[in-house]
């Protein structure tokens, strides 16, 4: 069972390196980690982007990319769907994006999923790992979708499952997250809160379980009925899955690694294999641990596909 | 200027005892109630069964402090009773004591009898101490407005700028947060931060830097703007986190409570007299800050004003 992102890194040394198309790596951060990707053998990276741009920025971090397959692309839409495509036909099992707005990533995999017609949403996964407490933890859908609504956040569910069961975790736990209080009324992501733990109950999101607590206060205190002893408060009820009313709230939180003692990754779970979606802002040690992650989970699914 | 909670307490002590009103106050109340009357902060009012307050108080280091019992024997009465004692001007502050948190705002809420103001939005504000540095930070909304619209934001922003310019802060530093850093139509929080903003710009919150919309990555750090292509006024030294929702709000101040292990109080904002609540991520010693910050909230000038 996966349990840690060192977890993943041991286990990407062993399973790589894979094929890995990066998708405008015209950047210097992003340049460095698949220097250290490569290095570490975790992957072998196809470049696909402005040759002049990937060439100076290589220089520039000193990268030899002279024997690896390079594509041509100078158009961000044209480069995003080429990399999409290479791996939803089979060609790589993973990819990466680079200098290109997120969107267009997700425009990409959208299309290839309704050719592919598997019937995944598309959405992203960005896991926490907490000091003190004993696994990984998922906020989904960080990126993708603005409003979700209950059916939509089935479907997010069903893909943050989907990881957890390629980890080795058989039945995960999940809270749906609200900023329901004592006050304000049942407001729009309590309903999705008991609409999916009723679906989940009947067993209509696989193998998984809701559990009742919807806040960090029921996560971390219990039920707060009484007046609750902030000296009680323990991470070990911690589910793995916590889904996010919104994109903004996603967003606000599961980024705040920049503030707290906590360690973020993210990617995207299409039915073909993972996307790496590092964020503008990450540093090229955060985007060489999302490449580990997905080489071990492009493995697994390999397994489990074929 | 007020850094610390520490700060919050020896300003309070300064402006001298305020009367507290307390519908049904339950054990936790009296004790925190004590160590705000021991500080010179507080004379409690309490209202409820004078046998039952009794008994309870002299538990308390109180018994031998200065405090009021009024009589009232049914939960409800007492609380209408605590409102307008508060309303009336003959206690300064109320407390949640034992009423529920629905029943005490729909009480205080209410346009004829409760401590409603007009013109303003109640709001509720976190306040969070910086590990790092001496600094409180201010998380808005984070208990009371569901989904505000741009009006409802515009005045819980100008709650919490009152509240800074309070603690000491001349020209607050406000971060409007939403999902992402850019305008984006398809966001509504991204298009009600930008509106925000521009109207900080235009003075409309008199001195103030108000940015956004900024996604959290851009208001905390300097590095990660940086590489973002932001350039921001209050990146990396925000005072006030103003958040597009309470599922965000709430969350977030939750979160910084659980997994930062930051300490935490609050304040009900907007209303004609400081409400003191009880929310379950206060700790029992934050409490008796959260009467001082509603001690410092009284009077001209201040908050209830």
């Amino acid at each position: 069972m996966i349990r840690s992102l060192a977890d993943f890194t041991r286990l990407a040394r062993e399973k790589g390196p894979k094929r890995l198309a990066v998708l405008a790596p015209e950047d210097e951060e992003f340049m460095r980690a698949v220097k250290e990707g490569w290095e570490r053998g975790y992957i072998e990276p196809v470049l696909i982007g402005n040759a002049e741009k990937m060439e100076a920025v290589a220089g520039r971090v000193g990268f030899d990319i002279g024997p690896f397959e390079k594509i041509p692309g100078t158009e961000q839409q044209a480069i995003s769907d080429l990399g999409i495509r290479m791996l939803f036909s089979g060609e790589l099992p993973i990819a990466s994006k680079g200098q290109i707005p997120t969107s267009y990533i997700y425009r990409s995999i959208i299309r290839e999923e309704a050719k592919a017609a598997s019937g995944m949403t598309v959405s992203v996964v960005t896991f926490w790992e907490i000091p003190g407490i004993d696994h990984l933890v998922v906020f989904t859908d960080t990126g993708v979708n603005i409003k979700p609504d209950a059916k939509a956040k089935a479907e997010i569910i069903k893909n943050a499952v989907f990881v957890y069961h390629l980890m080795g975790v058989s039945r995960p736990k999940i809270a749906v997250l609200s900023g329901r209080r004592e006050l304000g009324g049942r407001i729009a992501s309590y309903r999705d809160y008991q609409f999916l733990k009723k679906a989940a109950d009947a067993g209509d999101l696989g193998e998984c379980e809701i559990v009742s607590a919807t806040s960090f206060t029921e996560i971390f205190l219990g039920s707060r009925g009484r007046r609750a002893d902030l000296t009680e408060a323990s991470g070990e009820g911690m589910p793995h899955i916590l889904v996010v009313p919104c994109l903004d709230t996603g967003n606000v939180i599961c980024k705040l690694d920049f503030f707290l003692d906590v360690t973020r990754s993210s990617l995207v779970a299409t039915s073909r294999g993972p996307v790496c979606i590092p964020a503008r802002s990450d540093f090229s040690d955060n985007i060489v641990q999302q490449l580990a992650m997905s080489v071990v989970l492009a493995d697994r699914m390999e397994k489990e596909v074929h | 200027m007020i850094r610390t909670f520490r700060d919050i307490l020896d300003a309070a002590g300064r402006k001298g005892a305020k009367r507290i009103a307390v519908p049904f106050p339950v054990m936790d109340d009296l004790r925190t109630l004590s160590r705000a009357a021991a500080a010179g902060l507080a004379v409690p009012c309490l209202v409820g069964r004078p046998e039952a307050l009794r008994s309870g108080i002299g538990r308390t280091p109180l018994a031998s402090l200065d405090h009021e019992i009024v009589e009232e024997s049914d939960r409800r009465a007492a609380l209408r009773r605590a409102v307008a004692l508060v309303r009336e001007g003959r206690a300064d502050i109320l407390m949640q004591g034992g009423a529920r948190h629905r029943a005490l705002l729909t009480a205080v809420l209410d346009p004829r009898s409760g401590l409603v103001k007009k013109g303003r939005v109640a709001s509720y504000v976190s306040l969070f101490p910086l590990r790092k540095r001496e600094k409180l930070i201010l998380v808005t909304d984070t208990y009371l407005n569901n989904h505000p619209d741009l009006v409802g934001k515009r005045g819980i922003l100008e709650n919490a700028l009152q509240l800074a310019r309070l603690l000491g802060l001349d020209v607050p530093k406000v971060a409007v947060l939403a999902a992402i850093e850019q305008v984006n139509p398809g966001i509504p929080s991204t298009l009600d931060a930008a509106v925000l903003s521009k109207m900080g710009e235009r003075g409309q919150f008199g001195k103030a830097t108000v940015e956004g919309p900024l996604d959290i990555d851009c208001a905390l750090s300097e590095t990660a703007a940086d590489r973002k292509g932001l350039k921001s006024a209050v990146t990396g030294d925000v005072d006030i986190y103003l958040v597009p929702e309470i599922d965000t709000g709430h969350l977030l101040a939750e979160a910084l409570v659980f997994f930062g292990n930051m300490q935490t109080v609050g304040a009900v904002l907007g209303t004609a007299k400081p409400v003191v609540l009880n929310l379950p991520f206060v700790s029992g010693e934050n409490r008796v800050v959260e009467i001082a910050l509603a001690c410092l909230n009284c009077g001209d000038g201040a908050n209830h004003g």
